[in-house]
Parts: C-alpha cells; sequence; structure tokens
C-alpha cells in the first residue's frame, strides 16, 4: 500500500510542477510546422535574445481553430502556420496584427498577406512524384491539367483532405478562375484518381509501387529518399500551376501583449541562419530576399513560383473546399 | 466462499441513495459529462444553416458507413474478446498466462499506427506481399477489431475468473454437457462484460479518424476533418450527431444486472480443450500476430532501416521527457477516473430509473466524439467560466480532466460492473451487525469491487497514453508526450522515429498494465493452475 501513496504523491508533486510553469513569461508560440522542421530555430532565438519561448506543436489547421475558439483570451503569441489557408483564415477573422515594415520587407511582396498581417518563411514546391519503375520518363506531363487525360486514368494518386492539396486548388482558381479548377476537379475524378489521407500516404504508395504517381509536396519524397536510398520514386516538377509554390507563413496575435518579442522572433525566423536551416534540414525553399535554396533542388527561378492572398480571393479556403466536395472527389 | 444471490425482482431499487453524499458527487460527476455536448448543441441549434445542411442529406453517406463500420466493430470485437477471454481463463491452453498478457497489448497502439504498420506491412512493396493490402471497410474493421478487442476480453476474462463455480457443477449435475454448460450458464452470466466491452469498441470506431482516413472510408469524421477549418459549423454539428448515436446506443445497451455475485479466491471450472487445443493456439497466435507482432515487426524495420544512413532517427534519449509525461499523464488520468467514477457507478448499478440511464448514457457520449470537437468544446467552458478558472486552461490538472471526461465511460462501465455483481448479503450482514456506511464501503464492498475499479483505471490510463488530438491543444505548452512525438514524425514522414516512438509507447504501456493494473487487480494471476486437477471437465 505503501508503494501507492508515494506514487500518488509523486503524481501530485509533478502536477503542481506543470501548473505552476507557464505563467506568461515565456513568449507563446503556435506552430503547424513540426519540431523536427522548426524546433532547434526556437532553440536558437532564445541563445541569441535571451527570450524563453513556449511551443505548441499541432497540425496547423487545429491551431487556427483552436486559436478561433480562443479568442481575445488565447495564449499565442505568434503563429506559424504550415499552408498558407490556416493563417489566411485568421487574417480573415482579423485576428493577426499588423507587422512592421522591418518585418515583411525581409520577404517579396508575393510571398507575404498584402496588408502585412503575415509573411511567408519558406516554400514548398507541388510536384508530381512518380515510381520509376513504372512509370516511363516520357510518360510525365508537362502540365498538371494534362493529368486529365486517359493515358493517366486511374494512375495519379491525391489526398483532397490535405491543406497543401487545398492550397494549390486555392492557386488553380486564382490563376485559372472557378471555372477552370472546376473542370479540372472533375476530370481527375472522372480519371479515377485514388485518393489518400495526406502527402506522406502517398510518397509511400508510390514508393511501394502501390500507387504510380501521385500530386505531393516537393520535400516529402526528398525525406523518404534520405531514410530508404532503395526507394524507386523521383520528383516531376511541371511547367505550370502544377508546380506552384505554397509558402509556410507565420504572423503575431492581435490579442498578443508581447508583439515586439513576437515580431523579433519572426525577423530572426527570416535571418539567413534560419532560412538556410529551412533549406538544408528539411529541403525547402527559403524565402527572404536574399537566401539560396539548398544543392540538389531546382533553382527556384526556374520554377513557376506564384503563391496568392487568401484576402483577394472571395471565399478563399471554404469556396475551395465547396468545390473539391461538388466534384465528387471523396477525401479518405 | 461462494454466494449466489437469487432475487426475484432485480430491478428493485436497494436504497434511497438521492440525498446521501454518493449519490450527490455520482451526480456532480454526470454532470460534468453533460458539458461537450450541451455546447455543440448550442452552437449548432444557434446556426440554423449548419443543421439544415445536415438535413439536407449530404451527411447521410458518411453516416451510414460510421455506423455499420462501428457495429461491424463492435462485433467482431466481441468474438475475438470472447474467444481470447474463454481461452486464457478457463481452458488448459498451454503458456495461456503468457497468453493473456499478449493479447491485451493492442489496445495501446494508436489506430492511426497500427493501419500504417498493416498497410506498410501486407501488399506489394510491403514486407509480406503476398496478402493484399488492407483498406476501406475491410480494412478499417481490420484494424479496429485489432485495437479495440481488449476492450472485451479484459472485463470478460475479469468476469470468467469470479465466476462462481457453483453454478456449472449445477448444470453438469442436471446432464448438460461441458459445452452446453458453458453456452447456456457461462456465456450469459458474462453477458454485461460483453456488452460493456462491445460499447466501448462501438463508441471507439465511431470516433475515430486515424484508422478510416488512412484505410480511405469515407465516415463522418472524416468528413469533420476535411470541414473542420473551412466550415466549422458543419464540423461541430456532425459532433453533435456521433454524441447523440452515443447517447441511445449507451441507454439502449445499459447493462443489466447479473443475477450471480462474485466469488472471491476461490477456484473456476477449467475446461480441456484436448486436441482443440492446437487449433486453439493457432488462432490465439492469428489474432496476436495481426494485432501485435505485424505492428511490431513494421515499427522494429522502420526503425532499423535507417541506422547508419540517415539523420532524422532521434536517440532514444529524446525520448525519456515524452516518456514521463505519458507516463505521468497516463497514471493520473487513470487513477482520477477510478474515484471520481465511482459514486456514479454505485448510482447506475443500484437504481434502475431513467435519470440512472441517462447519466450511464452521458457519460458514454464523450467517447464518441473526435477527440478533437471534445478539446474545443472543453476550450469553450473553460474560458467563458466566471472567476480564476480560465487560469486552468491548457495545465495539467485540465488535461486530466479532459482525458476523464473523454475515457470516462470506460472507467464506469467496468466499476459499475463490479459494484452490480456485489453480493448484497455481506452488506446486509454489516448492517445488522452495527457498522457504518463508511465502514461497510471500506472493509465490504471496497475489497470486492478493487478488482474492476482498477481495470477500468487501467483501461483509461491506456486510453491516455495514445491519445492524440486532445493533447496537442490541451496539454501545458511544451509537455510532449510519445503519442505526440509519433505525430510529428509521422507528419513528416519520418518512419524510423515513428517506429522507434512507438515501440517504446508500447513497452512502457505494457510495462505500466503488468505493475498497475494486471498485478494489483489479481488479472495476472492465472485464475485456475492447472494443478486443480479435481475441477478439470472433460469433454
Amino acid at each position: 500500500m505503501g508503494g501507492k501513496f508515494v506514487l500518488l504523491t509523486l503524481v501530485v508533486a509533478l502536477a503542481t510542477t506543470a501548473c505552476g510553469s507557464g505563467e506568461g513569461e515565456a513568449l507563446v508560440v503556435y506552430s503547424g510546422r513540426t519540431e523536427n522542421l522548426v524546433g532547434p530555430l526556437f532553440e536558437d532565438f532564445t541563445a541569441e535574445t535571451g527570450i524563453e519561448v513556449e511551443i505548441r506543436y499541432a497540425p496547423s489547421e487545429d491551431l487556427a481553430l483552436l486559436i478561433t475558439q480562443e479568442g481575445q483570451k488565447s495564449p499565442a503569441d505568434v503563429f506559424i502556420s504550415q499552408s498558407p489557408g490556416a493563417i489566411g483564415l485568421l487574417a480573415g477573422a482579423n485576428l493577426l496584427e499588423k507587422l512592421g515594415p522591418d518585418t515583411i520587407e525581409r520577404v517579396p511582396e508575393r510571398y507575404r498577406n498584402s496588408e502585412g498581417r503575415w509573411v511567408g518563411l519558406s516554400g514548398r514546391v507541388r510536384v508530381l512524384v512518380y515510381n520509376t519503375e513504372l512509370v516511363a520518363a516520357t510518360d510525365l506531363p508537362e502540365s498538371v491539367f494534362d493529368l486529365v487525360e486517359p493515358v493517366y486514368e486511374g494512375r495519379v494518386a491525391l489526398a483532397p483532405a490535405n491543406g497543401s492539396f487545398q492550397d494549390f486548388v486555392t492557386g488553380l482558381r486564382e490563376m485559372h478562375g472557378d471555372a477552370a479548377a472546376i473542370e479540372w476537379l472533375a476530370g481527375m475524378e472522372a480519371n479515377g484518381s485514388p485518393t489518400y489521407a495526406n502527402n506522406s500516404a502517398i510518397v509511400q504508395a508510390v514508393g511501394r509501387g502501390e500507387a504510380e504517381m501521385g500530386l505531393v509536396n516537393h520535400y516529402y519524397n526528398l525525406r523518404a529518399l534520405a531514410e530508404d536510398p532503395s526507394l524507386t520514386s523521383a520528383n516531376h516538377y511541371f511547367e505550370d500551376v502544377g508546380s506552384l509554390v505554397i509558402i509556410t507563413a507565420a504572423g503575431a496575435l492581435r490579442s498578443s501583449e508581447k508583439l515586439a518579442e513576437a515580431e523579433q522572433l519572426l525577423q530572426f525566423l527570416l535571418d539567413t541562419e534560419s532560412q538556410v536551416f529551412f533549406t538544408s534540414e528539411t529541403f525547402e525553399y527559403p524565402l527572404a530576399v536574399d537566401s539560396e535554396p539548398a544543392s540538389g533542388l531546382p533553382a527556384f527561378a526556374d520554377l513557376n513560383v506564384t503563391t496568392y492572398d487568401f484576402n483577394d480571393l472571395s471565399g478563399g479556403l471554404s469556396r475551395t473546399k465547396e468545390l473539391i466536395d461538388a466534384s465528387g472527389l471523396e477525401a479518405p | 466462499m461462494q454466494v449466489v444471490s437469487r432475487r426475484p425482482d432485480v430491478r428493485q431499487v436497494r436504497e434511497p441513495i438521492r440525498w446521501n453524499p454518493l449519490g450527490i458527487a455520482g451526480w456532480l460527476t454526470t454532470g460534468l459529462f453533460l458539458f461537450p455536448l450541451a455546447y455543440l448543441l448550442w452552437e449548432s441549434v444557434s446556426d440554423g444553416e449548419a443543421v439544415a445542411r445536415l438535413i439536407s442529406g449530404t451527411v447521410a453517406g458518411p453516416l451510414i458507413r460510421s455506423i455499420a463500420l462501428a457495429v461491424a466493430t463492435a462485433l467482431l470485437a466481441s468474438v475475438l474478446g470472447v474467444g481470447v477471454a474463454v481461452l486464457v481463463t478457463r481452458t488448459d491452453l498451454p503458456g495461456r498466462r503468457f497468453w493473456g498478457v499478449a493479447a491485451a497489448l493492442p489496445l495501446v497502439i494508436p489506430s492511426y499506427v497500427a493501419a500504417a504498420a498493416l498497410r506498410a506491412a501486407f501488399g506489394s512493396g510491403g514486407l509480406v506481399p503476398g496478402i493484399p493490402r488492407p483498406s476501406g471497410f475491410g480494412g478499417s474493421l481490420l484494424v479496429l477489431a485489432a485495437v479495440t478487442y481488449p476492450y472485451v476480453l479484459l472485463p470478460v476474462a475479469a468476469r470468467l475468473r469470479s465466476m462462481p463455480a457453483s453454478l456449472e457443477e449445477a448444470g453438469r449435475l442436471l446432464g448438460s454437457s461441458g459445452a452446453m454448460v458453458f453456452r447456456r450458464v457461462v456465456l450469459p452470466q458474462a453477458r454485461t462484460a460483453i456488452i460493456s466491452g462491445a460499447l466501448i469498441a462501438f463508441l471507439y470506431a465511431l470516433s475515430d479518424f486515424g484508422a478510416v482516413s488512412l484505410m480511405r472510408y469515407d465516415t463522418v469524421t472524416r468528413a469533420i476533418f476535411a470541414s473542420r477549418l473551412a466550415d466549422r459549423p458543419t464540423a461541430l454539428a456532425l459532433g453533435l450527431v456521433l454524441g447523440v448515436i452515443a447517447l441511445a446506443v449507451a441507454a439502449a445497451t445499459r447493462s443489466s444486472r447479473d443475477n450471480s455475485g462474485a466469488n472471491v479466491a476461490s477456484s473456476v471450472r477449467i475446461y480441456s480443450l484436448g486436441r482443440a487445443r492446437f487449433a486453439a493456439m493457432a488462432g490465439m497466435a492469428g489474432v496476436i500476430g495481426l494485432a501485435l507482432v505485424a505492428p511490431v515487426a513494421v515499427f522494429v524495420v522502420w526503425w532499423l532501416r535507417s541506422t547508419g544512413s540517415s539523420t532524422w532517427v532521434p536517440s532514444v534519449q529524446t525520448l525519456w521527457d515524452p516518456a514521463l509525461h505519458s507516463a505521468l499523464a497516463g497514471i493520473a488520468a487513470g487513477g482520477l477516473a477510478m474515484v471520481l467514477l465511482l459514486p456514479a457507478a454505485y448510482l447506475v448499478a443500484r437504481r434502475s430509473s431513467l435519470l440512472a440511464s441517462a447519466a450511464s448514457a452521458s457519460i458514454a457520449s464523450t467517447f464518441a466524439l473526435p477527440g478533437l470537437v471534445l478539446a474545443l468544446t472543453l476550450v469553450y467552458w473553460v474560458l467563458q467560466a466566471p472567476g480564476p478558472i480560465d487560469r486552468l486552461y491548457q495545465s495539467f490538472p485540465l488535461l486530466i480532466l479532459a482525458y476523464v471526461v473523454h475515457f470516462g465511460v470506460q472507467a464506469h462501465r467496468s466499476s459499475s460492473g463490479a459494484v452490480q455483481a456485489l453480493p448484497e448479503r455481506y452488506g446486509e450482514a454489516a448492517q445488522v451487525l452495527g457498522a457504518g456506511a463508511v465502514r461497510r464501503f471500506l472493509s465490504i464492498d471496497l475489497p470486492l469491487i478493487m478488482p474492476g475499479v482498477i481495470a477500468g483505471g487501467g483501461l483509461v490510463m491506456l486510453s491516455t497514453l495514445k491519445e492524440l488530438p486532445a493533447t496537442l491543444l490541451l496539454a501545458p505548452t511544451g509537455f510532449d508526450t510519445l503519442a505526440t512525438r509519433v505525430w510529428g514524425a509521422a507528419a513528416d514522414g519520418f518512419l524510423a522515429e515513428v517506429g522507434i516512438t512507438s515501440l517504446v509507447l508500447i513497452l512502457m504501456s505494457g510495462v505500466l498494465t503488468w505493475f498497475l493494473v494486471l498485478r494489483p487487480s489479481g488479472l495476472a494471476d492465472p485464475g485456475a493452475d492447472e494443478s486443480q486437477d479435481g475441477s478439470v471437465y472433460h469433454r
């Protein structure tokens, strides 16, 4: 019986400790980027500035939802989003503060919110990942619009519920209009494209030959290859909106009482050293004006570098979701 | 030491409970479980459009698929759970003690991890290319049944171990065969335990997103996740739908009272398998192979494949903190659930009124909600609450309370089953001898119900260890657990890290289960030793 009391005391003691921490001293970051992809930068920031940072890692969409639910009482000071969709929703709901020129002017205009409510941190490129044993190089399309042709019937995997896919469709709408987006979605559905939960699932499926090709972000396959070099999968870049650049972005919350420190962190993430981390550790493209992508990645300038401002899109994400739903593409 | 109390009217209310402290505590606990649905109801009613969209019929397909999957999962989990329970408690199966512990372990594998592992294990490019890769309804059912059958196994095994042998002896004396006694006497006695476990499996399948998303099966939870950001009102209304289904099903399956008492420290009948033992062992190996060995093998492969070649493997030391956090949260949630739900167990077990049914159902309703939806409702209540309650937001105590509210039904069903099986004569005798209510509870009830209460706490602990979405939103900032680590690694496609972290999670869950649940509750005891030759029936 004694053991139980010791255990109970331990639990209570630790619970009290856990309860006592986080009394509003540290800068609180809600991060849709996972710890592997951003964590070391926060440690560097604290070492450099002395500002403590507490980070909550979760899917960007869930965190955006959480911030909406918290409203003015949100403990978060900074939100880092894996997709422009999630942070665009917060900007649209007027929950983000306008950032100063010292912050936003570090990235080209096309990679930031028009009102300066968020800035891009890094870029991911949409690609067609394909199994090199199952797909001949001559079979690879130049345009994402080719994928609705009969020759690709049942061969191209999609992740309709995935944020990056939805961002791509939003880009498609902005560049080619809703009608073209509707037609493309319907074409993919009619072509019997298999659907998966997310990018990782598609890359794995392609790697093991379950699917021949799939629309994903460029870095998933690079990471899969780093882990298992024997995989027979490769990235193919389109020459149009199919290889849209999708950005990760960050902003400061209006409800924050630490806006100065929040901007300091955002500027730190746009410093050259942080930008190098994004490209060398995670195979992403840096967005700050003076940074270069890692070797092995196609030059950024050669790609169809396009992004968009969700504020400019009527209906934004919810309209995109409606179109995807209406197309009959059923997300898993 | 066997007590069989035959009551002519089992629905009789035994003692007035309304105004005693136990009753009040029971109602307060129950009230706690109503908050999530109350918020969802309020949000849905105040947004007419969301309700209109639900009625418009777009939800019909996912809803039918969700219910079909949940029913099938409950049935398959019951068959597997009862089968394994019988084999490890009531037969001379060789090595049944080992099988008993191994068979409980799939409970600790998160469904999204199990699904990913099974999809990687089978099919072209998998570890076993010959077997087709599971997907769709069948794949979802396979994964969900594999991770939920222990919910049936544990209470049924406990029941079978404590069932008085006298009934079976009577059956034998009246000339029935062993098999017939088993079917006509033993199984009905375990009915409450089976129904409890099946209900948990049903609710688990209803709320699951991880398995169905990887298996590409379009259910209500899929609709919730697809619409959560762009169309929050619809997502919440769909959550309400799941909660209402849970209410209805839980009320309908509210356990009836067992009409035989518990039996303490006495022998139970052991049935000889004879030549069937080889088939039984093969079946057992098949279940454990699919539910435990296959996922574990995949994790080991993921982990080992990248050693040497990759920068993405974390050192095991970095898992120490998350492991400690997980253990702490699991133990605290399991412990709190044991204490908090005990009064409600008395309330429900000792009363047969409509209110008691409602209490039982409301405790079940929160388990059918996806963790994300449950977390959002708690965020609302805590931040809207008057006074300093909002200071609890994203604190350890609130996180633990969230786990208890989410998984409380597991402790509740187990505890109320134990209370129902209490032999009333002991209490009556003690009352006659002048013992007070508290003393009666401590000296008579508690020792008898403890195994059931501990088992219930253990289930909550294990569910907590693998919980993800609510943990991500409600844990103190920076409080990472093994489950959140698995998520982070899986989200980025770092399979090696998923593998090693999952292995640590399974190992730790097994150790905690052994020391905190199986040993103290007596479930680790083989029940009856092979040496009890006098009690072995031969078919």
